[in-house]
This record gives C-alpha cells, structure tokens and sequence, in this order.
C-alpha cells in the first residue's frame, strides 16, 4: 500500500470540471484534479474560496452542479455521505462536529461502526471495533480521557478527537478540513506527526489549512483555489514560488 | 359557478396563508430559528386587533396596536429566548422546544383572557355580495389578495434593493454568507423577526373577520407556514408565496369532492408528496444541510 | 383517597410508557414528533376493535395494536425521515391533525366523536385485569419491560448510532450511518411500544373516545420528556409524574382561578419548557449546562 513519493502516483480520485454554486456565486467553478494514492495534498485558499464545498461536494453532502467524481475508477456522482464513508472516503469537519453528549471513547467506537441494524454483533468483530478505538485513543493521547464527554474536553483535545474518529476507521481518504487550526505549536507537532506516520502507513489525505508552515511541513502536492477556481494543482515549490498566487494568498486584495 | 366561488375563496385563503407563511420562511430561511411561535405571534396580533375593534378604538389604532404586539414579540422572543439558547449551543430542537412552549403559553394566556371559543370581528365587508349571477364574493376577499399585493411588492423591492434585503436572501440561500456580507449578525436577526412579524399582522387582522378566531388556531398557522416553507422550498420566498396561495386553493377547490372536516388533510396530503417527490420543494435548490 | 392514588399511579405509569418511548426517539435520535398521540390512540382503538370483536387477551390485542402502531409510523417515517428535521415536526404535526379528523369520522372502527364504550378488561391467560389494584401490577410490569428493551437498545451500537446522529447528523452520516434507515427503525420501535400504553389505557378506561388523542396529548407528552430530561432513564417518569400532578396541585391553590386549571397547567409547562431550554436544556434529570471549558 506504501505509494512511492515521486514520480505518478495511482489516481484515488478523479474531480472533473465540477461545479457547485450558492444563487449567483460560483463556489466552486470548474474544478478538475486528481487525489494520488499515498501523499498529503493541501488545499490553500482565501476564505470562501471554496475549499470546504469541495469537500462537501466529493463526499455527496452537496449535489454539484455539474461535472464527475470517480473513485477508485468508479463514478460516485450521486453518492450519499454515508456509502462515501462505506467507500473508504472520510472527512472532518472544520466545526468538528463531534458526537458533542457522548464520551471520547463511544465517538471513536461509533465512528467505526457501521452497521444500522439494531442486531447483536459478533465478538469477534466486536473485539476488533475496540482495538481499533484503543488505537486512535493510543496515537491521540486521548487514552486518559475516555470517558469524558467530547464537549466538555479542551479546544486542541477536541481536535485531536475529531482526528481519531477518523484514525480508528479503515479508510482510505481521509479529507481533512483545517485540522491544525488553533493548535498550540506543541499540539500541531504532535497532529503533523500523527499525520506523517499515518500516510506512511497507506492512507492518502487531503487537508485544508491555512497556516503557512504546517502547508510547508506536510504538503507532496498543494492545489490552490480562489473563488471557486482551481489556480494551480502542483509541487509545492511552485505554487508557494509563484507570484500571483502570493499575492492572492497573503491577502494583497479587498 | 360554484368552481369559480371556490377559486375566488381559495384565492382569499391562499392569499393569507401565502403572507403567514413568507413570514415564517424569511425567519427561517435567514436565521435558522425554528420559530414555532410564529403562530403566536399571529394569534396575539389578531386578538389585539380584536380587542382594539371591540372596545371601540379605530381601523387605524386597531392596526397599530395589532403590528406593534407582533413586531415586539418577535423581538422580545428573540432578545429573551433565542439569543440566550443560540449563546449556547442553539441547536435547532433546543430552539423549538423553546419556541413552542412560548406558543402554549401565549395559546392559554388568550384563552384565559379571552374565552377559548371562536370570536369574529364584526365588520360589513365580510357580508358576501353578488357580483355575477350565483357568485357571492365578499369586498374582504378582495381586501386580502390587495393586501398581499401590496405587501408582496414592498417586500420584493427591499429584498432585492436593499443591503439588508440582500442579506438576507444570500443568507437564505446559504447561511455561511453572513460573514462575506459583513453585516452583525444580531441586528440581521432582528430584522428579520421584525419582518416575518409585520408579515403575519394583515393575515390576522383579515382572518378576524372572515374564519373568525380561537386561541388554538396557532398551531394551524404553524402547519399551514410549514407546510408552505417546504412545499415552496426552504429558503425560498417565492416558493413560499407560490406555495402558500396553492395550499389555500387546494383546501379551497377540495371541497368540491371532500367535506370541510378533511381541508387539513388537503394540506397534509400537499405536504407529504412533496416531502416524497420532491423535498427540495417548488422553487428550492437542494435538501441537503 | 385510595382510589384517587391508585388512579394516579395507573395514569402515572400509562404515560410514562408514552414518555419513555417518545424519549426514545426524541433524546437518544433528536427526533421531534407531534404525532405520539396518534400511535397512543391507533394502539387504543386497534386494541380494543379487537377485544371487542374478536378476542380480549392481550395475546391477541398488544401484537395487533403494536403491529397497528409499527406500520402507521412506517408511513410517516420513510417519507419524512429522508430529510433534514423540521420535515418531521412539519410531517408530525400535520399527521395529528389527519389522525383527529380520522379518528372522529371513522365510526366503524372509533365510534367516532362519541367515542367507543364497553371496551373489555385486559385478559392476561383467562384472568381479568379489571380491578385498579390488579391493574396498576400490569401498568408498572408493562413499563418495567418497556424501559429494558429501550435500555438494552440504547446501549448498543443501534443506540450509538441514535445518539451520534442525535448530536450531528452531518458527522454521523460522513461515518457511515445510514441516517434515514436508523431514524426509520427508530420511529418504527418507538410507535409500535407506543401502542402498548394505548391498549392498557383503552382497557383500563373502558371508554375512550377522539379527545385522549389530540393534538394537546402529543404536546402534553413532549411536555413530560423535556421537563424531566430528554435522553435520560427516569426523566420521562419524572416528567409524567410531575406533570399529572400538578393539575391536583393546582386546585388546592385557592387563589388560582379553578375553571382555568387546564389553562394554568399548560402555562406552568409551556414556560418550563421554554426556561428549561434557557437555563438547563438537560431537563430536571439531566445534566445542568455544561462548563464554558468545552466552548469554541
């Protein structure tokens, strides 16, 4: 599963020439680019630039316009948000969402059950579910903090909670919107670091941030959209080199 | 003839409805405050102007007294019970509940006060006259499809001219737009309850003198505004109007096959296939969140 | 004196069975009905148009008003549920307003307005449940069984998945649940127990007609849950007890004006619902506002 660094990389996800707009305003216009197997791709952006629609978009939590989604090489053009994560496909969100009344431990398990019948559960897959929760509350260290509900925890300890609904999954894209925001330096450590070892072991990502070092520190490929637009899907080096792009990103513009 | 009577009072109806409703969506669509006291905010203006009328004040004190119970309970509703929930966590169930028992208070306080019993407000324009050979049409029908003209227009000119206006179709439209347009959010929220409560104010003042009143008719109001905000489209006030003006003129025309007792059943049958063919509604984009 | 307690118990446990089993949907999967007075009443009158045609036991009356009660919700569910939730409080409300009218027209079956008298004692095996002493036993075994399926239900993946899609629908979704289809056997379970409370009140009344089922006693119930506390065990419990009575309290305040005492109580429960959700949204039982620490 491990994708080497360089050279082309398996195409996850195909986007194709996708539109999204809210009345007159074209939230997201025209957009087209792949998600490669096994690399952090950043999406950088000015506010309302569109970056979170997209995500919307590709998980079915909005209809597009128009254009095509394919993953794995499979149209998922009218997929709902629940066969998206079925699929492999799981995003965060930038407001968190957690299961706010329930404890740390029970988000985690929830986020890898999937089964909507109201049936016992064998104990083997049972067994299994809570390994996997271990796990997340292992890489997290939100081990200590299990039975704590998710919104009575800490700013930066609910971020990472919202990473490990995600981590305990065995998903294979992992959409991230703005996971690192209002990190304390030592907190978003410890996230690139989780992030790092977690596509090395396979999973593919695709983030949304905003913070300049953390884009530097983590991104194989950064596409860049303003209002709704695809500028550039390239290697970071060029798309931070290019001059229109700072301009627009350092917020040279009313 | 009795097809075209039908039509005329369904028109009268929907006219009526179509404002109650539009008053409700534009709250809805520009908040996300379930507001199930939308429906006390009509009883207390129709009573209020009941009350004026019976003690003998005019048309005009009538009017003024039955707008400003409307538009201060919107906001007072807003400042006293919203905004703290909304500080909160503001949940959209938190805010109905809430709502909804301030529509069981307000339903009993009038009734207390008033007796639960239906009252009418007496007035000569409600007497049917006979403009064409078996059609009977009241001067109030014409009154309220005026009325909703008039308010319609003045509507549409502020939404679509005003920085307010626009505010709060975008905000309709998508909810994240409040911070593009850089507006404070509280006063947008004001404005709005102020609005969807001017808005119910001619509905209730009409239906005094036509169906006449009782203290329970709020949660008719709710289901009517409901069923016009999803049958129009969330979010859409076109589509509300539209919606509200063939709500009143289904119940209307059914009554060319059902008995009165089944008019609601009219509107819940309306509401239930829309809900199953197309949630988006009329003029709605999507159902998503 | 005795009598009256033994009444209220009876009314107690009937309607705690009402609010446990709104609760269900309404604390653990956020689910707003306005329509649970309806499967009291389908439960009620499927109840008894058996007991008084065919056959009185409860082998025979629960299974067919559960059954009653299941389906009905099947047709409010599927459509309503495949959307966001003000279409359920829309599609609720607009459902209790058909049910009345339907309630009162379908004479065969309801007795119409006047209602439907002589419904037959519960028979549990051949014994006749007819006395209130024997009865409240039923009551309170009923509502036992009831709380430890919702119980054991609650505490499964099912009622995580409830409770997940309770808190955020979005998230809940974005892991896979499949939204619509919980919710719908979630309503399903909830309307089918629901039934069970409408044929102990039918035979426990032996009278019922239109006005137990109205729009009021859907309210009346919402009422219970969210004053005791949604998505706790005992709040619904609390909720009935309280709230049935206070009506008696009410009349030993002489300065209250008693003609006004339905008025009154639903003005006490009207406002506590809505300084609840001001002040404490968890409902008596519940949790009091959480610390400012968990705020963004």
């Amino acid at each position: 599963m491990v994708a080497s660094h360089t050279g082309t990389q398996d195409v996850l996800m195909e986007i194709r020439n996708v539109d999204k707009a809210f009345g007159g305003v074209k939230a997201v216009d025209d957009v087209s680019m792949d998600l490669r197997a096994g690399i952090i791709t950043t999406l950088v952006g000015p506010n309302g630039a569109g970056k979170t629609t997209l995500f919307n978009v590709i998980t079915g939590e909005l209809a597009k316009d128009s254009g095509s989604i394919k993953w794995l090489g499979n149209p998922i053009n009218r997929i709902k948000p629940y066969q998206a994560a079925r699929a492999g496909i799981l995003r965060t969100f930038q407001d968190l969402r957690l299961f706010s009344e329930m404890s740390v431990e029970d988000n985690i398990l929830t986020a890898v059950e999937n089964n909507s019948l109201p049936l016992p559960v064998g104990r083997a897959q049972r067994t299994a579910r809570l390994e996997r929760v271990e796990y997340a509350l292992d890489r997290t260290g939100l081990s200590s903090k299990r039975k704590i509900r998710a919104k009575d925890l800490a700013y930066a300890e609910r971020k990472f909670l919202s990473m490990a609904r995600v981590m305990a999954t065995e998903a294979r894209l992992w959409l991230l919107d703005e996971p690192a925001s209002g990190l304390d330096p030592n907190s978003y450590e410890k996230f690139l670091e989780i992030l790092r070892e977690e596509v090395k072991q396979g999973v593919t990502v695709c983030i949304i941030e905003h913070n300049l070092d953390i884009v530097i520190g983590i991104s194989d490929r950064i596409a860049f959209l303003d209002r709704g637009k695809l500028l550039a899907d390239d290697e970071p080096q060029k798309v931070l080199n290019d001059p229109a792009l700072r301009a627009i990103y350092f917020g040279e513009r009313t | 003839m009795l097809a075209l009577q039908l039509t005329i009072t369904g028109l009268q109806t929907g006219a009526l409805y179509a404002l109650t409703a539009v008053g409700f969506s534009l709250i809805f669509g520009s908040t996300r405050i379930f507001h199930f006291a939308h429906g006390a905010t009509f009883i207390i203006a129709a009573y209020l102007f009941y009350y004026m009328n019976v003690s003998g004040y005019g048309l005009i004190a009538g009017i003024a007294a039955a707008t400003a119970g409307a538009i201060a309970f919107g906001l007072l509703l807003n400042r006293f019970v919203y905004v703290p929930i909304q500080r909160d966590e503001g949940s959209f169930f938190t805010v109905f509940v809430a709502s909804f028992g301030i529509g069981i208070v307000v339903q009993n306080v009038v009734g207390m006060i008033f007796g639960r019993g239906y009252v009418t407000v007496s007035t000569p324009l409600s007497f049917s006259v006979e403009i064409m050979e078996g059609l009977y049409v009241a001067p109030i029908a014409w009154i309220s499809m005026l009325c909703a003209a008039v308010f319609f227009g003045i509507l549409w000119g502020f939404l679509k001219y005003s920085q307010m206006g626009k505010a709060l179709r975008a905000l309709a439209d998508n909810p994240e737009l409040v911070r593009v347009f850089g507006l404070n959010p509280r006063f947008i929220a004001a404005s709005a309850f102020t609005i969807g409560s001017i808005l119910v104010v001619p509905a209730a003042i009409i239906s005094g003198a036509t169906s006449g009143l009782n203290p329970a008719m709020g949660h008719h109001v709710m289901l009517i505004s409901l069923a016009a905000t999803i049958v129009g489209g969330i979010g859409s006030v076109p589509g509300t109007l539209l919606a509200g003006l063939a709500l009143g003129l289904a119940e209307s025309l059914a009554l060319l096959y059902v008995d009165s007792q089944w008019t609601e059943a009219v509107t819940f049958a309306i509401l239930f296939l829309f809900i199953i063919i197309r949630p988006s509604g009329l003029l709605g984009r999507s159902a998503a969140h | 004196m005795e009598a009256y307690l033994l009444n209220l118990f009876i009314l107690i446990s009937i309607y705690s069975i009402l609010g446990v089993t709104l609760n269900f949907i309404m604390g653990y999967a956020g689910i707003y009905s306005l329509a649970h007075a309806v499967f009291f009443g389908v439960g009620a009158y499927a109840g008894s148009f058996m007991a008084m045609h065919f056959n009185a036991s409860i082998f025979v009356t629960l299974p067919v008003a559960m059954v009653a009660g299941g389906l009905l919700s099947l047709i409010l569910a599927l459509p309503a549920l495949r959307v966001r939730g003000e279409y359920f409080v829309a599609a609720s409300l607009g459902l209790q307003v058909l049910a009345v009218t339907i309630f009162s027209e379908w004479k065969g079956v309801t007795g119409g307005i006047g209602g439907l008298i002589g419904i037959p004692p519960l028979d549990i095996a051949g014994f006749e449940i007819f006395k209130p002493s024997q009865f409240i036993f039923v009551t309170v075994v009923a509502l036992v069984i009831i709380l430890f399926i919702i119980n054991r239900l609650v505490h499964s993946s099912f009622g995580r998945s409830l409770r997940a899609i309770r808190d955020s629908e979005s998230a809940a979704a974005a892991f896979g649940k499949n939204v619509p289809l919980i919710k719908t056997i979630s309503v399903v379970i909830s309307s089918a127990l629901t039934a069970v409370a409408g044929v102990l009140y039918a035979s426990y009344l032996s009278f019922i007609n239109v006005e137990s089922f109205m729009l009021d006693t859907s309210v009346l119930i919402m009422a219970m849950v969210i004053i005791g506390g949604t998505g706790t065990q005992a709040g619904p419990i609390v909720g009935a007890a309280l709230l049935l009575i206070l009506p008696s309290l009410i009349s030993y305040l002489d300065f209250l004006p008693q003609t006004e005492i339905g008025s009154i109580q639903q003005i006490i429960y009207g406002l506590g619902m809505a300084l609840l959700m001001i002040y404490r949204p968890g409902g008596i039982v519940g949790r009091k506002k959480h610390s400012e620490t968990g705020k963004e």
